[in-house]
Parts: structure tokens; sequence; C-alpha cells
């Protein structure tokens, strides 16, 4: 343990100068070994600084280290908000089968966590090494905006998809659906299963994560315009975190025992609430729905606990980046064009310059069989 | 001094935690009595059930003076290897040994270079932290184990049976480990190691293997804490155990164990993790924002030990 | 020789030896990387490898000579978020031009650095715990400041320059803020008496004080210190990544241990070095740039940097138990030789 003045016995208390001692003696018995040493290291660093070559500028191009047959593959630069979440695992998915059927090389990297300063790092890192396009989804639009900008500086297209960064800093944004769309389905199925009245709380990831908040804002809105009978309650951050999903619905529901529905906007959270309905006993007086995977709703889907669960098809989301990323840094995808042709998601409309997935899916019992993120 | 003043100077610790917590208590029953609801009560408890296991374990370890900052990366590990076990068709009984066996080998892990090779305790199981969770996150990125037998949440005994369980066994832990270092032998020599490793050593203590079974034994309760949280919920999220560190030295310290060693009783920390474990749920039903759950976390460490110092200096100006 | 002088000996002979073999491990990772990685070895990825490691350099910098006193600073992260978050109020809400704001922040860092000062040396409580308390305090602080959500960006462009701009193009903005302050770092604890009290503090406090040194107020001004270049941190991180927000810095504080420590520092103070620290600091700044340059996840730069440290402590128990021994051989044959 870190010295706490009791360590008597460690060193025997002797003549007090030697305690300063010490330090008299280390400062003149530094050996020529170390500065040797150091000198070594400063001029391998210093030859490396002097530049053995100077940094390759726009993309390599996949030259170096891809060791692709024969020349020029693109190399597409493809990174999730947080590693540790199931959705970007499902729109990994998506890209590596694209990058398959388009002979890309895909790079993919994040933070672990929801974390906008290791974003940056990562892209600072990749504008080092030299990629063709950076596909980021961005945990907090202004921070990124500034290293995505960097990138594009060096010649680096890019574009983002889930959630934007600002507009000047990309050429695309593939977005699922607009928060419109997204917020409008959430509220929408909300007024459905409560017949247009009713209190309700919503679970997000955290307060600050940018998509969530336009999602936020886009449910308030559609509450105020069409539905004035139902009120949202409580609105409580789970960091992304299915067990403190679990706490903080049981609070909730504890806490405001008019709440008669759940609305989940981050995926890890509604299975969470399910659980916290279910081990609460109530099951079907208080309705779950939410933004989330199939997979990890499925069992809460078939019980009846969570009445339906809205998202999209996330490994198409995941395709469609990809695509976009090439036809974009083959120079196919122009701003302005109306739409985009996919392979796996059809005719897809482009708005400005949001490339638009479709409208939101919503997965119920009946179908979230045959679904397999 | 009259009998109860001693008794109150002596347990001084203890009791103010537990006084605090009753103001809380207090609070929340004339502003928000839904948290005395049964379902609210049973939630609060099983979550705080597996950090008092924790608690326990690393009042051991402070006491012995050394530190782990590992748990919460142990308690992510066993809770995947109890998931793993279970999805692989192993009946309870043996997830559960191997739930524990794992926390053990990695208590094992940290109490070999600790006590054999004399390396500080705070960086050793601060390299295992990261090395273990960067492993951890590596190998499931971030995936749920999902599709568990039936017979994994609850030990297969329903909601109210499987609270039950975790409920007794948090309590006999607590009170076999209230016992065992009060009365055995093997307790009193984890204090003695902890307040003068040299005296304990010349008193005839191996202080080496006394460090050494103690990071096993916290290795173990990790291991069993996350087993019976894992229990409580249908899939297993790697994510969890987050910060479980934080709140065990947290409660440990709220209750009383010096962070210097040989000093401390569980008492005190039973009450440092019922403290700690209201907050989260009290913010919610106090209509306060979440964002305040760190700082009054961090108000009531500084001054819980900032009490505990200015009551030493006063007893040391006087004495 | 007596006993203690040669105690001292071999503390500063395995002393050099650890950062012989950490100079060793960097030179490694630099030829590995040059190898293996895309773009590695040129001058534009050497200076943003150093660009990305100031801030943690910064922390670990000012850690140094906390740890030599025998203690330990967990709250540098969490100040850090406080400092990004209160020199965005100060620029924004309060409406300061952001010179004055960056003094302002100055002065809130030292308050912070301050409080950790007063809890350890007044009432004597012991670093781990006090800084674990302000290491939740203060990024509660943040969090409950922005109510989680604010978010400060928009800041004027020659603010931004110090984070984001390059002189000539090609060195960036705070590799000289940061050289200046290794150097002033380096001079304080290797050069001054100042600086020699923190290791005495740190290799026995009791001894300390019986030579006449302040403890309480070196130990002090070592926190002091600690949270006054946090802040410095706080501004250039906000400079770089262009927002200020309550979740800055998380993580901060134990890879600027990590670097401390890997640079041949001792936990319990005493012993230790600040170009040690600046080796370490490069050494994990090199492995982490490298691994992803090489297409590695990033998971593995973490694994790596666990069992580096690991690999460290034990060579550096291994080398203190060989030259223990051979120090008893020594006596061992000196007494022999007088007696016989």
């Amino acid at each position: 343990m870190a010295n706490l003045g009791e360590d008597r016995f460690r060193y025997p208390a002797g003549p007090p100068a030697c305690a300063l001692g010490i330090n008299t003696n280390g400062r003149f018995t530094r050996s020529a070994l170390m500065k040797s040493l150091l000198s070594l290291v400063a001029i391998v660093f210093g030859s490396l600084l002097a530049g053995c070559k100077p940094s390759a500028p726009a993309p390599a191009g996949g030259t170096s280290a891809s060791g692709s047959a024969g020349g020029t593959q693109l190399t597409i630069a493809f990174m999730p908000k947080s590693k540790g979440n199931a959705y970007f695992i499902a729109a990994r998915q998506g890209a590596e089968q694209a990058a398959k059927d388009l002979n890309v090389k895909l790079l993919y990297d994040g933070p672990t966590e929801p974390d906008p300063a290791k974003q940056n790092e990562i892209v600072e890192t990749w504008i080092t090494r030299g990629v063709n396009v950076i596909a980021a989804a961005c945990e907090n639009r202004d921070g990124i905006s500034t290293a995505l900008r960097k990138a594009q500086s060096r010649g680096i297209k890019v574009i983002t998809y889930d959630a934007d960064a600002q507009p000047d800093s990309r050429s695309f944004f593939v977005n699922q659906a607009t928060p419109e769309g997204i917020g409008n389905a959430l509220m929408d199925e909300a007024a459905r299963l409560l017949n247009g009245s009713g209190d309700y709380a919503i679970i997000t990831a955290s307060l600050t994560a940018g998509n969530m908040i336009d999602w936020q804002k886009a449910i308030e809105k559609r509450n105020a315009e069409k539905y004035p009978n139902m009120k949202r309650v409580a609105l409580r951050p789970c960091d992304d975190l299915k067990d403190k999903a679990f706490a903080e619905a049981t609070a909730i529901m504890n806490a405001n025992p008019s709440v008669k529905l759940l609305m989940n906007i981050c995926s890890p959270a509604v299975p969470g609430a399910a659980e916290a309905v279910k081990q609460s006993g109530k099951v079907g007086q208080v309705k779950v729905i939410g933004l989330g995977l199939p997979s990890e709703n499925r069992r809460y889907v078939k019980e009846g606990v969570t009445d339906s669960v809205i998202l999209w098809k996330v490994q198409d989301l995941g395709y469609l980046t990809i695509e976009v990323a090439t036809a974009v840094a083959k120079g196919e995808l122009k701003a302005g064009a109306a739409s985009f042709r996919s392979k796996k998601a059809g005719e897809v409309k482009i708005a400005g310059d949001n490339v638009l997935l479709g409208t939101p899916f919503i997965f119920n019992k009946d179908n979230i069989e045959q679904f397999d993120f | 001094m009259s009998n109860s003043a001693v008794v109150i100077k002596r347990h001084f610790r203890e009791l103010s935690v537990a006084a605090v917590f009753g103001v809380l208590l207090l609070v929340l029953a004339v502003i928000a009595p839904g948290f005395f609801s049964r379902q609210q009560l049973l939630t609060t408890l099983t979550a705080a059930a597996p950090v008092l296991i924790a608690a326990c374990g690393m009042t051991l370890v402070i006491v012995c003076r050394q530190i782990d900052i590992s748990i919460g990366s142990q308690f992510a590990l066993c809770s995947m290897i109890a998931g793993l076990l279970a999805k692989a068709g192993l009946p309870m009984p043996v997830v559960a040994l191997g739930a524990i066996a794992s926390g053990g080998a990695m208590g094992a892990f940290n109490g070999a270079l600790v006590a054999g090779l004399g390396l500080p305790s705070i960086v050793v199981t601060l390299a295992t932290m990261v090395t273990w969770r960067e492993a951890l996150r590596w190998s499931r990125e971030g995936e749920f184990v999902k599709d568990l037998p039936d017979h994994f949440q609850w030990f297969g005994l329903g909601q109210g049976g499987g609270q039950g369980v975790i409920l007794i066994g948090a309590m006999l832990v607590f009170g076999v480990l209230v016992l065992a270092m009060k009365h055995l032998s093997a307790g009193r020599y984890v204090y003695a190691v902890g307040a003068d490793r040299e005296s304990a050593r010349l008193a005839g203590i191996r202080p080496g293997a006394v460090t050494f079974v103690v990071f096993v034994i916290i290795g173990g309760l990790v291991g069993l804490a996350a087993l019976l949280n894992a229990i409580r919920f249908a899939d297993v999220d790697p994510k969890t155990g987050t910060g479980l560190e934080l709140q065990a030295i947290a409660a440990a310290v709220i209750g009383g164990v010096a962070i210097s060693g040989g000093r401390g009783n569980l008492w005190g920390v039973l009450a440092g993790v019922l403290l700690l474990a209201s907050i989260a749920p009290a913010l919610v039903f106090l209509q306060m924002p979440p964002q305040w759950e760190k700082a009054i976390q961090g108000a009531i460490i500084l001054l819980a030990v900032a009490v505990d110092g200015w009551r030493t200096r006063k007893e040391a100006n006087i004495g | 020789m007596t006993m203690s002088q040669a105690k001292s000996n071999w503390s500063w002979s395995w002393l050099r030896r650890l950062e012989a073999l950490l100079v060793i491990v960097l030179v490694m990772e630099l030829l590995i990387f040059s190898r293996t990685g895309t773009n590695f070895a040129t001058r534009e990825n050497m200076f943003e490898t150093i660009k990305l490691s100031v801030e943690i350099g910064l922390l670990a910098l000012v850690m140094t000579p906390v740890i030599l006193t025998g203690g330990i600073d967990l709250s540098v992260g969490s100040l850090l978020a406080l400092c990004a978050v209160g020199f965005g109020k100060f620029w924004r809400d309060a409406g300061l031009s952001w010179p004055l704001a960056a003094a302002l922040t100055l002065g809130l860092g030292s308050l912070g650095g301050g409080l950790n000062a007063l809890l350890i040396t007044r009432l004597r409580l012991p670093p781990l715990i006090v800084t674990l308390g302000t290491f939740s305090l203060f990024r509660g602080l943040a969090e409950a400041i922005t109510q989680g959500v604010d978010n400060f960006t928009g800041f004027p462009e020659d603010f931004l320059a110090f984070g984001q701009g390059y002189y000539g193009g090609v060195i960036p903005a705070q590799v000289p803020i940061f050289l200046v302050v290794a150097v002033m770092v380096w001079l304080l604890v290797h050069r001054t008496t100042f600086g020699r009290s923190f290791r005495a503090i740190g290799f026995s406090p009791e001894g300390a004080r019986y030579a006449g040194l302040p403890v309480p107020q070196r130990m002090a001004i070592a926190y002091l210190l600690s949270g006054v270049a946090t802040a410095l941190a706080a501004m250039i991180y906000v400079a770089r990544v262009g927002q200020a927000k309550a979740d800055a810095g998380a993580g901060y504080e134990l890879l600027a241990i990590t670097a401390v420590v890997l640079g041949g520092t001792s936990i319990f103070g005493g012993v230790g070095t600040v170009t040690g620290t600046l080796l370490g600091v490069a050494a994990l700044a090199v492995l982490k740039n490298g691994l992803q340059l090489s297409d590695q996840p990033s998971e593995l730069a973490g694994i790596l940097t666990g069992g580096l440290l690991l690999l460290a402590l034990a060579g550096e128990a291994a080398m203190k138990k060989i030259s223990a021994r051979r120090g008893r051989l020594a006596t061992l044959g000196a007494s022999r030789g007088q007696s016989g």
C-alpha cells in the first residue's frame, strides 16, 4: 500500500541524513550505460522523426499492408459508437458481407464504451494510416466533426451512419430512418397500446448521445401534436447497461405507479426493462416497447412481456453503409443524387445528403421468429 | 465513562453510518413511501447482496493492508463463465462451483504476485484489472450470453425462491465471515499481518501465506457474488460489474475499515453497502436528476474519512 | 560499506536497470511496428503519437512527484472533466474571453488539487481514499453542472489552434507546451532541493520530519501542482477534441499511474525519475499507436499494457532480489574477511 507514514518497520529509522543522502548519491551515480541507452533511443526516434519516409499523403489505397492481389483495393474504415453493443455487432456483420461482395478491405475499430474522445483518436490514427473512406457512427456530433474535417482535408472521404456528425464534415449520412420516422413510430406504437392516454417513461442510453436526443425531441413533438392525453413522467439514462436499465425501470415503476408504458430507446434497455416488469409482476399492466434487437427480446415478446420492438434491418444498414462508402470513393455517388441502388435494400431514397434505409420496422409476436440478429 | 458511552464510542463509525442511513430512510418514508414497497425493497436488497459479498472480501484484503481493484473484471469474467457453463448444459451446482473456482483462480494469480513476488497490490491488481477486462471485451465483443436454459435464472426456483436464495446466501457469507474474523485464529492472523507485518512474522504467522489466502478468498467471494447476481437475469451482460471495486472499497471505507490495515469490522461494511445501494433508487424516488449519484457518493466517502481523521486528531491532541 | 549505503547503491542501480529495460522495450516497439504498421515509421505519425499522448503525459508528469512522496492521486481524470466543463462554463455562460477563462480554469484545478491536499495533509487521511472520494466527487460535480447533457462547443479558432494547430505545418501545437512542462517538472524533481524533498518524504516521512523538512507543506504542493497541470491538460483536451463534456478523461488516471510505475517509480514512494515517467508514457503511446496502425483491435493494446506492467514489476522484483542477495553475500564476505 502506498506509504502512509506508518512504515516504521519497512525501513529502519536510520540517521536522518540517510533519508536525504540517497538522493545525493543517486545523482552522482548515473551510469554511462544509461546515458548511452538514452542516446540510442534518441537516435532511433530522431531518425524516424527526420523522416525515413515522409508520410504517405492521401489514402495508401491498401498497397502497403493489405496484401491484396493486384493494386488498388479500397480500404474502408468502419467505426461503431462502441464495440460492446449487439446493435453494432449486427451492423458489422452486414458491413463485412458487403466488403466481401464488393471486394474492399474493411477496417473495424472503435472505443469499447461510448467515448467521443477515443473516437477522435481512432480517426486520427486512420488518417495517418491512410484509408480511402471513413464510415463512422458518431457518439457526439461536434467533437468528432473536427477529426472528420481533417480527414476530408487529407483527401479521405467521410460518411456517417446511424448517428450523424456536422453536415460539413461528411459527404453523406446513411440514416436508418429520419428521427421523425423513428420518434413517430415509437410514439404511435405507444399510443396504440395505451389507447391514446396514459403516463409513460423513457429510458435512454446516456443523456448526451446525439441521436438519442434527436429521437427524444421527435417523440416529444409527436406527443404534443397528436396525443395530448399522454404524459412522459420520467426520463432516465441507463449508460448502455442492461442491468442498470433493469434497476432504473424497477425504480421508475415503484416511484410512479401511474406509469403504464416503458419506452426504451437504447437497445440494452429493452430486455432490461422487460425483465423489470416481469419481476415486478406487472406484465400486462405496464407495457414495454423500444428500439431493440429481435434476438435479445425474442423471449420477452413471446412471453407477452414486451409488445413490440421497433428497429430496422441493422445488417442492411451496415451493408448499405459500405455500399455508399464504396460508391463515394469511386465517385459513382455524388452530391445531389436523389436515389441509390443497393443490392440488399433495393432502391433507397436520398433526401438532401441523407441516404435513407427506409422506415422503421416493427417486430412483434407474429414475426420475430424470422429474424436472427 | 458510562457503559453506553463506551459502547457508542467504540462503535462510533458503524452507528453514525447507520444513523445517516436512517435519516435517508426517514426522508424517503415521508416523501416517497413507494421506496418501501415490497418489490422495490426486494430489488434493492437483491442488487445489494452481491455487493455486500464483494465488500466483505474487500474488507479482508484491506485489513490485510492490501487492495484489490481488479474485482470488477473478475466479476464480469465469472459471470460470463457461469453463463457459458450453463449454456453448455452443465447442472447448476457445477456452474456455481465453476464460477467460484474461476474467481478463486484469478485471486490466486493476484495473490501469487503480491505474496510471492512482493509486488505492490495496487499495481498488480491495476494490471490484472486492465488485462482481464480487455481480454473479456475482445472475446465477447459486448455480446450477451443469451438463450440460457430455464434453470439458470433463479436456479430454477422461481423469482421468490431465487431472491430468497440470494439474500440468505449473502447473510450466510456475512455471518460466517464475521465469526471467522473474530473467533478463528486465521481471522486474527489477517488483522495481525495488516497491523504489523514484521511483528506478525516474528510471532510465527506467515504473512505471505496469509496474504495469498486472502486474495484467493476475495476471488472466490467475487465469483460467488457474480453467480448470485447473474441468476437474477435471463441472460448475462459482459459489461456487468463495472465499478464494483469502487463500491466495495467505498463501502468498506465508509464502514470504518482503515486503509492502513489492521482495523475494521464487517458491521460497518454492511451499513455502508446498504447506504450506497439506496442512493441510486432514492434519486429516482426523490425525482432528482441521476447525475447527482456520483457527487453524492464521493461526498459521503470524503465525509466518512474526514470525520475519521478529525476524530483521530482530536483524540491524539487530547491524549 | 555501511548497510544504508549499500542499500542506497542497489536501489539506484536496479532502478537504472529497469529504465534501461524500458528503453529496450521502447526500441523494440519502434522496430516491430515499423514493420507491421502502415505508415508507422513516418514523421507525421511520430508527431501524431506525441500529440495524442500529451494529455496523459501531463498527468503522468505531475503524478510522479505525488507518487514519489508515497501518495497517489486517483482523481486526475475526473478533475480533468471538471476543469473542461468549468472552462466551457466560464467561456460560454459567463461570457469571458478564453484567456481569462483559461486562467480561471487553472485556478479551478488548483482548488481541486487543494482539496486533495487539505484532506491528505491536514487531516492526515490516506491519499488512496481521499482521491477515491474526489474521483467520484469531481466527476459527479462535472455531470451535475452540465446536467449530464450540456456540451460546450464552438470555441474560437485561436483557442482551438492549441489543440489542433501545427507549427510550420509539422509540429503539433501542444508539443512545445508539453516539453516546457516536462523540463520544468524534471528540473523541479531532480535539480532542486525542493524536489529532493519529495523523494525523502516518500522514503521515510518520519525521517524527513526529523531532518527538518516541512512534510505537510511539501506534500500539499505536490497535489496542488497535480491539480494545476490537470487543468492545463483539460484545456488542451478541449482544444483538441473541440468540445467540453462531463465524460472527458475517463480512465486517464489509471493510464497515468501505469506510465509512472512502468517508468520505474516505486508506488511506495522514495524512488523514481521523471525521465522514467516520460519513457513510460512513450512506451504506452507507441504501443497503442503501433497496434492500431497494424490493424489490431484496441483491446489488444489494453491487454499488452497490463502484461507489460506486470512484466516490469516482476522484473523489478527479481532484480531487487538478485541485488539484495549480492549485497548480503558481499557483506558476508566482508565480515568473514574481517574476522578471519
